[in-house]
């Protein structure tokens, strides 16, 4: 066999793929820009969809509402996780691999459980559903992202430097401050864009913890589309896609960088 | 060996742990244990409410034959979309792994991996606009083939698995990828050295050495397609009702919470045992 | 600057102890050199110096003050490290600031300290440059500037040249002596090139197994060893054992050796470099016959093994001084009586030269 024609069927089976991936996608972005609210064809451009959602009062409030949750979750996670990850490195703390292990479950379990375990736990506990409630879960999801991410730029990271600054007479507090921060900071940087798109994009969760009626961006979506829908929904759709693929494309970006030295 | 300079370390290192560790046991750890709990009682611990502890949710699941029907079709569905995945996924991973080279090839990767990176809900709902009578789908079939082209694919089972496909594929290429790439370029010509052609070198080689990566991303999309609701819900419709689906009914519509969270844990024993058979070869490929 | 001592150091890893009851004396302004096997301690050593290991017992003094319990910035210490461990997100100023920095030193007299720094090592007009715009020897230098800008009491530099190549290497060694001679700080310098150790310390030191087993200069260390550890590690010795008697050692074959007035031990040891070989019985003392085994061509020099009384001998000299001689011949071995010396027979124990 010779290699021409299986690369080639390989090449085009790829070029399949990213047409499965990607198509559904565009044609809701085209969609969103239709003037019918009915997909009817011919396909007529119009901006009405996206006019009308600065007039969604419910939208509006949720996606608000989305954004400073998701702020709220990067800047917890980013904290506690990164100095979780800096500890771990630096540290032959005892138990060090049970630690790195239990960073699976929160990733591994499915979200309908675990969003339903926080439900009844928080209730049992007496914490309403809500935003604060919808934080907390949000920040456990996080975690374990922030801490790989942080710790994969943290392997790049010489540890003689630490030693350097302190034979030149930092005290610890001044080495991590700075020496480690700012070499971890695009790889910090890159957990706290990435916590945020977890939180951003998080439905499952939220939809157990959010409080009816004020909820997040995509479970007020969800709710939408099981109500059948109105067109602004692909207009909302369109740019929360948009905004956590360019998070994500700056998080690749970020963590590449974290990769050169 | 008391160490004084070591131990106030440790202490430094501890005190750095806490938070993130605390966190998880409060949003993770203890919610689970608190849902086994759950599962054990008799009715929700209200004000008002009696309640006593029974294993009556355990048994509702073997009583009726609904339930174990419907985790069964949720795995079912799980397992063929996990295949599909994976043979869809695995040319893929092939061909950027090892016919692409360059800097095209770190922009195809990242081209594979950012939906999966993106809103799952979104894309689920953009399969709706394509699929639904007369949609998109439909209405472009129409347009190249003669008649009128109903593919009827909306609310169907298949929507589900389309759809499903489509959320996790990413994964088993992000993983057979990471798997191919390790592989030593030098073995592959020693192979060719000693006359292997090259679908042999793909059978003989490149397959088995791929192999705990594809183990460990078909973990990663059948633990979450178990437990799937969302899109069975947008994508299936009437059809749509899985295991995933009832347990979200008993939190949000019947407000049945121990008889909720005992098939929560029913299902999460499931997938850990699936996990647990796997673990070996997730190690070799993640650790 | 300050003078250096440790009295007593040890330190366990579970069963490993890489310094076990180590006393040593680093002279105020000397430059000493710590050589030693592999694991033998030295990096362990710099280390509890420094204050990044904590010993199990026994006391380091800097300046006659005992520094234990004292954090490695307290420590008023310079260390260059094999990596030069360079913060690569700051400049070559940047780097020699850092430490100025964190002494509160006012930003003119940082400035005027930088750029002196910077004459010091030869690196003038560097200051805006990364560490990654640097060559390996031009790392080096910053690496030396940023640890003495400070003015520390000690320099501590573990194997700081061996990440360079074998010409930019010498070049360094006399710097690093120049700067250390124009500074006059205390050096302590660990080094795996036992040359370099000689070439460039007012005082060698010599670990095995976390002990101190000698300790003088170069010159005293390598022409009186010691033991036959040491005579074999530094310049890899032949030793001959026997029966000491008032002329010399008896070999188990009958021959005498004749050694050098003084102290009597079972060993002598003699320098491939000092024994000659000829074909023909010399009439001088301390002639053993044997065969050559092997010649070894390694440019400047030959090395020659010659089996004799028993055991292989090194011989090592100018090319010249192995013509007509083949392997397998028999040959006779000898050497000037005053260039062998007594060694004490294997065993750990410390001796002091002068
Ligand atoms: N942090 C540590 N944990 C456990 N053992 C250690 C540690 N540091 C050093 N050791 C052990 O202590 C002994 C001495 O090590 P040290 O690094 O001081 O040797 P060295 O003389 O510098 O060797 P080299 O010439 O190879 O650099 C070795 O057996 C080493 O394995
Ligand atoms: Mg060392």
């Amino acid at each position: 066999m010779s290699a021409a024609p299986l690369a080639l069927s390989g090449r085009l089976w790829l070029g399949l793929m990213l047409v499965f991936l990607y198509a559904p996608i565009l044609v809701m972005a085209a969609m969103s820009l239709n003037a019918s609210p009915f997909y009817q064809l011919p396909f007529e451009a119009s901006t009405r969809w996206y006019a009308k959602l600065w007039t969604n009062r419910e939208i509006l409030a949720a996606a608000w509402r989305s954004v400073w949750i998701a702020l709220a979750v990067a800047a917890i996670a980013t904290l506690i996780g990164s100095m979780a990850a800096i500890a771990l490195w630096r540290h032959a703390v005892p138990g060090r691999r049970l630690l790195q292990a239990l960073l699976f479950p929160p990733i591994a379990v499915p979200w309908l459980i675990t969003g339903t375990a926080m439900l009844v736990f928080f209730f049992g506990i007496g914490l309403d559903r809500g935003s604060p409630a919808v934080i907390l879960g949000h920040v456990a999801l996080a975690l374990p992202y922030v801490i790989v991410v942080v710790t994969a730029r943290l392997q790049g990271f010489d540890p003689t430097l630490e030693e350097a600054a302190r034979s030149l007479g930092a005290r610890p507090l001044t080495v991590t401050l700075r020496i480690t921060l700012p070499f971890l900071a695009p790889g910090i940087v890159a957990a706290a864009l990435f916590a945020f798109a977890v939180s951003f994009d998080q439905f499952v969760v939220s939809y157990f913890l959010a409080r009816p009626g004020d909820t997040t961006l995509p479970v007020l979506i969800y709710t939408a589309i099981r109500k059948g829908f109105t067109p602004e929904i692909n207009a909302i759709s369109t740019i929360v896609i948009l905004v956590s693929m360019v998070l994500m494309l700056l998080v690749a970006r970020l963590a590449r960088f974290g990769g050169e030295r | 060996m008391a160490d004084r300079g070591e131990r106030a370390a440790t202490g430094r290192a501890l005190a750095m742990l806490a938070p993130a560790y605390l966190w998880l046991l409060f949003a993770v750890f203890l919610p689970l244990a608190a849902m086994a709990w759950f599962s054990l009682l008799s009715d929700l611990p209200l004000r008002g409410r009696e309640w006593h502890l029974t294993l009556a949710n355990y048994r509702a699941f073997l009583d009726s034959p609904a339930y174990p029907a419907l985790l069964w079709k949720s795995l079912r569905i799980a397992a063929v979309v996990t295949l599909l995945c994976l043979v869809a996924g695995f040319p893929c991973a092939l061909v950027l792994a090892r016919v692409i080279r360059g800097r095209s090839r770190e922009a195809l990767l990242l081209l594979v991996i950012l939906p999966f990176w993106s809103n799952a809900l979104v894309r689920v709902f953009s399969w709706t606009i394509l699929l639904r009578p007369g949609g998109v789908l439909d209405a472009a079939l129409s347009a190249v083939l003669p008649g009128e082209v109903r593919l009827g694919l909306a609310f169907t089972e298949t929507a589900v698995v389309i759809g499903l496909v489509h959320s996790y594929v990413p994964y088993v290429i992000l993983t057979a990828y990471l798997a191919l790439q390790a592989i030593d370029q030098s073995l592959i010509e020693a192979a060719r050295a000693l006359g292997a052609g090259r679908l042999r070198i793909l059978r003989r080689i490149l397959l088995p050495l791929a192999l705990p990566g594809l183990i460990a991303g078909a973990v990663l999309v059948f633990v979450p397609v178990a437990g799937s609701f969302m899109e069975p819900r947008l994508l299936g419709g009437r059809m749509g009702t899985t295991f995933g689906t009832v347990i979200e009914d008993q939190f949000v519509a019947v407000f049945n919470w121990p008889l909720g969270a005992a098939l929560s844990f029913i299902l999460l024993a499931v997938v850990l045992g699936i996990l647990a058979a796997a673990s070996p070869a997730l190690r070799r490929s993640l650790g | 600057m300050s003078g250096v001592s440790v009295s007593g150091l040890v330190k366990a890893w579970g069963p490993v102890r890489a310094l076990d009851g180590l006393t040593l004396d680093f002279p105020e302004g000397s430059f000493f050199g710590l050589l030693g096997p592999s694991g033998s301690g030295k990096t362990t050593l710099l280390r509890a110096i420094a204050g990044f290991v904590t010993p199990d017992a026994g006391t380091v003094r800097i300046g006659g003050q005992s520094v234990d319990g004292v954090p490695v910035e307290r420590r008023e210490i310079g260390m260059v490290f094999q990596s030069y461990a360079l913060f690569p997100h700051m400049t070559v100023a940047g780097n020699l600031s850092f430490g100025l920095e964190v002494r509160r030193v006012p930003a003119r007299e940082r400035a005027r300290r930088i750029d002196e720094a910077l004459a010091l090592v030869r690196l003038e007009g560097f200051g805006g440059r990364r560490p990654a715009e640097l060559s390996g020897g031009q790392r080096q230098r910053v690496a030396m500037a940023r640890a003495i800008v400070t003015r520390p009491r000690v320099l501590l530099l573990d194997e700081p040249l061996s990440a360079l190549d074998r010409g930019l290497r010498t070049e360094m060694q006399i710097e690093l002596r120049r700067i250390q001679r124009e500074v006059g700080i205390t050096a302590i310098f660990v080094t795996h090139d036992q040359e370099e150790a000689l070439t460039l310390s007012d005082r060698i030191g010599i670990l095995r197994e976390g002990r101190l087993v000698r300790e003088g200069p170069p010159r005293a260390v390598w022409d009186d060893p010691g033991d036959a550890f040491t005579a074999r590690f530094l310049g890899a010795a032949n030793l001959f054992t026997g029966t000491p008697e008032p002329g010399g050692l008896r070999l188990a074959s009958g021959a005498l050796l004749a050694g050098p007035p003084g102290r009597t031990t079972g060993c002598l040891a003699v320098r491939p470099e000092a024994m000659a070989l000829s074909p023909v019985e010399p009439g001088a003392p301390n002639a053993l016959p044997g065969r050559i085994a092997a010649l070894v061509f390694a440019g400047a020099t030959v090395t020659a093994l010659v089996e004799a009384a028993g055991q292989q001998a090194r011989v090592t000299g100018a090319p010249s001084a192995f013509e007509g001689l083949a392997e397998g011949q028999p040959v006779w071995l000898a050497w000037p009586p005053g260039r062998a010396a007594w060694v004490a027979p294997d065993r750990p124990g410390v001796a002091t030269g002068k």
